[in-house]
């Protein structure tokens, strides 16, 4: 399962910025983030918060998997680009996106020439099959799930620290493995996309379960030159990675200086101003506050935007008294003023209004609206009308989980304020930031609704309906399905469409699904938010990228001007 | 009794001794506040934010906005949802303007953040000022075993830094009612601030005069506590909580500029000035109107409770 909200939860500080639609900018200075970078220079990137790990099996979350692209390479990684063509599947260690045999359970790709690692040793099939394995050790298992989710007999084995070799990957020589899987599935090439398939040498002496997370073993165009966690980290080229084996990361720069724990207004302060060595600077989403500021045609011209490719989402817990009934989950889908929910979120540039579970960056989104109402400002009286048939003419009164943080409770505040015209009194359950997803996600503490996100950990309906409507991945702890929605016909419907072996075949069924879930109303889709950057002056190829929740896309970005 | 002892504490005894004496000291005491500019600046102030406080109800019916109404046409969605006018929207409609985002009345949650902190910092008054003034007269006037479990008590609660520790307890604690809450944490670390000042009063009294002969004519010891001393602290303990007041209506600010005050939506000044930290260079009025009545209520406080204490305290050096 992927994080829910990794974005704005870190006040957006752990990722990057999006380019794309208003480089319209004339005049002003630079030459715009649009433009194609010079090689050379070294790229600022300023921070809120430092990455979760630089071990690519601990950390997931759309900024780091952005920053993972710099050091590390997979089998396959996603391309570069804006919207859809950013999240398509490409080759990356691998020379295609994999053979499959004809019963759905064999994966084999094969390795492409000349791959090293930053110290010159070449980067084996047993490279990448010890990584992959690396991944189940219970140590550091937090990661990217869907290794363990996909391979063949994995039950009980705990990597090569404390089991050893797992037979259901073979590597029969240096270039090619072999991976067995449980049972068929479609989207395997997206899987060995994901951190855990980074290789590392497989020598447990050297990589041990905490090294990586001080010192990373670089298969990417940059290497860490040096880190203090929490303060700096900066990147150099890696000598060793040969630019003819890489279709995707362009690395442009020298290198990249990552700063962390600056204060969010700091961040768009220095962006704004764009002072000296803020001229190459990047960083994550500007705050609504500042929105206004960077107006001017000047800033325009500096400013990338794209939608982060997540959904917020007011969970309605279905288990509940009055909440297990449809007609009262119908009537709040009706009352829900979404304009002021945006509005609280920091207006149009910073949302969109979301009608569906699945955001436009994933392949199949159907766009539909269920329970439409004027300006999306809301219906109370359709609302009031369904509470009455529901029996429930006066109204009734749930409890709101939402966590403590500025953001979300101005979006709560907006639900609240909208569902009281449908004579619906909300309270609020004030959650601490920290545990906030631990508590709503443990099935016995959560109330009756909870205003959450999801982001797809790849473009596709199977990464964000299952974990979030499947009733059989109702888990008391950890549970992603805050609805606990647990319809037969929807949990049957999951289930043909990950048998479905073609893509665009499932990805429609997918989008379809989406409406038939919407019918059940188990959540209100509220918002599909969106960053916006300012970059600095000299930045170039600056661009949002929908795979990295918005953020600007690391591997292609970079200067200008090398020598400012 | 005679005037032997030259104390503001016998004056006061002796008024209280008459029962129908006229309160003379309290009258020239108003008689020398109401010479005082700064005084009786304040106190028009105070008396201004607790009739908005009181008529806050009616006066947002009259304005037409509640202090959670959202209000979309005030904001601009594409600026990210900056309030539209000069001074941050200040207009006939909106008279202190209204919030980015959801553009709700400024004015209207101005005047029920002034309920819910005046509420706030009067209840915990009350509760500090009576808890202390028990605890601190038994403490002083029966000293032995008793004066060292409070003192210890006291010295322990006072050694504790309570604003870490109010953090920590409101965030821990389920969210329940919080005003509440507040006034029971505010109280707990507030209450020894005045028992300690009213024990070492008490234990003065214990030896006076008139202390001996009512415990001669057979007075018990808990009459003597609230029959005896207790009238003759009437002008400390008014003093204490005076200045009480802003030091709570401060304090619930900073918990809720630090996230553990009031649940939103209710109306808190110190949550007002927590969201409008962002805001403070695009939408300055924001940050100013909640600062600026939080600056001037702690102010009005703090000057009426210090020329209180002045007078009173000259008023003893002259008689």
């Amino acid at each position: 399962m992927k994080q829910r909200f990794s974005i704005p939860a870190l006040a957006a500080a752990a990722v990057l910025l999006l380019a794309g639609c208003t480089s319209a900018g004339s005049g002003s200075g630079g030459d715009g983030p649009s433009v194609t970078p010079v090689k050379g220079g070294t790229v600022q990137v300023l921070l809120n918060a430092d990455f979760s790990h630089l071990d690519p099996v601990q950390g997931f979350d759309g900024g780091v998997n952005n920053f993972y692209r710099l050091i590390y390479r997979t089998l396959t990684t996603q391309s570069t680009g804006e919207g859809a063509k950013g999240t398509e599947m490409v080759p990356d260690l691998a020379t295609d996106l994999g053979t499959v045999s004809d019963d759905g359970l064999q994966w084999t790709f094969t390795l492409k020439d000349d791959l090293q690692f930053e110290d010159g040793s070449p980067i084996t099939s047993a490279d990448v099959k010890f990584g992959v394995e690396r991944s189940f050790d219970p140590a550091i298992a937090v990661g990217s799930p869907y290794a363990r989710l996909t391979i063949a007999g994995t039950d009980g084995y705990q990597g090569p620290y404390i089991t050893g070799d797992l037979p259901s990957i073979q590597t029969p020589d240096d270039q090619t493995i072999v991976f067995t899987l449980k049972e068929p599935f479609a989207d395997f090439a997206s899987v060995v996309g994901q951190n855990s398939f980074t290789p590392f040498p497989a020598d447990t002496e050297r990589v041990t379960t905490t090294s990586l997370d001080k010192m990373p073993i670089a298969s990417g165009p940059y290497k860490v030159d040096s880190y203090e966690r929490g303060s700096q980290l900066e990147l150099v080229r890696n000598d060793a990675w040969d630019p003819k084996t890489d279709d995707v990361r362009k690395a442009y720069p020298d290198g990249f200086d990552f700063t962390f724990g600056l204060d969010a207004s700091t961040i768009d302060e220095r962006m704004i101003a764009g002072q000296g060595d803020d001229a190459n600077a990047i960083a994550g989403s500007v705050q609504a506050a500042s929105i206004s500021r960077i107006q001017t045609p000047a800033l325009k011209a500096r400013t990338v935007a794209g939608l982060q490719g997540c959904t917020t989402y007011l969970g309605l817990n279905t288990t509940k008294p009055n909440m297990d009934n449809p007609l009262v989950r119908q009537a709040i889908a009706y009352a829900i003023d979404r304009e002021s929910v945006k509005d609280a979120s920091g207006g149009s540039q910073l949302a969109d209004i979301a009608t569906t579970m699945l955001p436009p960056t994933v392949a199949g989104h159907t766009d539909f609206d269920l329970y439409p109402s004027k300006d999306n400002a809301g219906d109370p009286e359709k609302a009031k009308e369904l509470l009455a048939e529901a029996g429930l003419p006066d109204g009734f009164s749930f409890t709101l989980d939402i966590r403590s943080q500025p953001k979300m409770q101005a979006q709560a505040e907006a639900v609240q304020q909208a569902l009281a015209k449908a004579g619906i009194t909300v309270n609020f359950n004030l959650i601490d930031t920290s545990t906030y997803y631990e508590v709503i996600g443990t099935t016995s503490q959560q109330n009756d609704a909870a205003i959450t996100g999801w982001c797809p950990d790849w473009a596709s309906g199977s990464t964000f309906l299952p974990p979030l409507f499947d009733g059989s991945q109702i888990f008391p702890k950890g549970n992603s399905n805050i609805a606990q929605l647990n319809d037969p016909a929807v949990n049957e419907r999951i289930a043909e469409i990950r048998a479905m072996t073609d893509a665009d075949e499932a990805n429609a069924a997918w989008g379809a699904l989406d409406e038939q879930i919407q019918k059940l109303v188990p959540t209100v889709p509220l918002l599909f938010e969106k960053t916006v950057m300012v970059v600095g002056a000299n930045v170039a190829g600056a661009y949002s990228h929908a795979g990295y929740s918005g953020g600007i896309d690391y591997v292609s970005v970079g200067l200008s001007s090398a020598d400012k | 009794m005679s005037s032997s002892v030259p104390s503001e504490l016998t004056t006061v005894a002796e008024e209280a001794g008459a029962p129908v004496g006229a309160p003379t000291p309290a009258r020239r005491v108003i008689a020398t506040l109401r010479s005082s500019p700064p005084v009786l600046l304040s106190v028009a102030f105070i008396v201004l934010v607790v009739l908005l406080a009181i008529l806050a109800p009616l006066i947002t019916a009259i304005s037409g906005w509640g202090p959670c109404t959202f209000d979309k046409s005030a904001v601009d969605s594409d600026l990210g949802g900056v309030p539209i006018g000069p001074l941050g929207g200040i207009s006939a409609e909106h008279w202190f303007g209204v919030e980015p985002g959801n553009g709700r009345d400024i004015f209207a949650r101005i005047a029920f953040g002034a309920q819910v902190s005046l509420s706030i910092a009067v209840s915990a008054t009350i509760v500090t000022t009576v808890l202390g003034v028990v605890l601190g007269m038994l403490a002083g006037f029966y000293g032995g075993w008793v004066d060292q479990v409070v003192s210890r008590v006291m010295d322990f609660l006072m050694a504790f830094p309570s604003l870490i520790f109010m953090i920590a307890l409101l965030s821990a604690l389920p969210a329940g009612n919080r005003p509440v809450l507040l006034v029971v944490v505010l109280s707990l670390f507030g209450w020894p601030y005045t028992a300690r000042v009213v024990r070492g009063q008490a234990m003065s009294l214990r030896t006076s005069e008139f202390v001996e002969s009512a415990r001669a004519s057979g007075a018990g010891g808990i009459r003597i506590v609230f029959r005896e001393i207790l009238p003759n602290l009437r002008g400390t303990i008014i003093v204490l909580a005076t200045l009480a007041v802003p030091g709570y209506i401060g304090t619930e600010a900073g918990l809720s500029f630090l996230g553990v005050g009031v649940t939103p939506p209710t109306p808190s000044w110190g949550q007002m000035i927590a969201t409008a930290v962002g805001w403070y260079a695009v939408d300055p009025m924001y940050f100013l109107i909640p600062g600026t009545f939080l600056f001037l209520t702690v102010l009005s406080f703090t000057v009426l409770g210090d020329r209180l204490r002045k007078a009173l305290d000259s008023g003893d050096a002259a008689s």
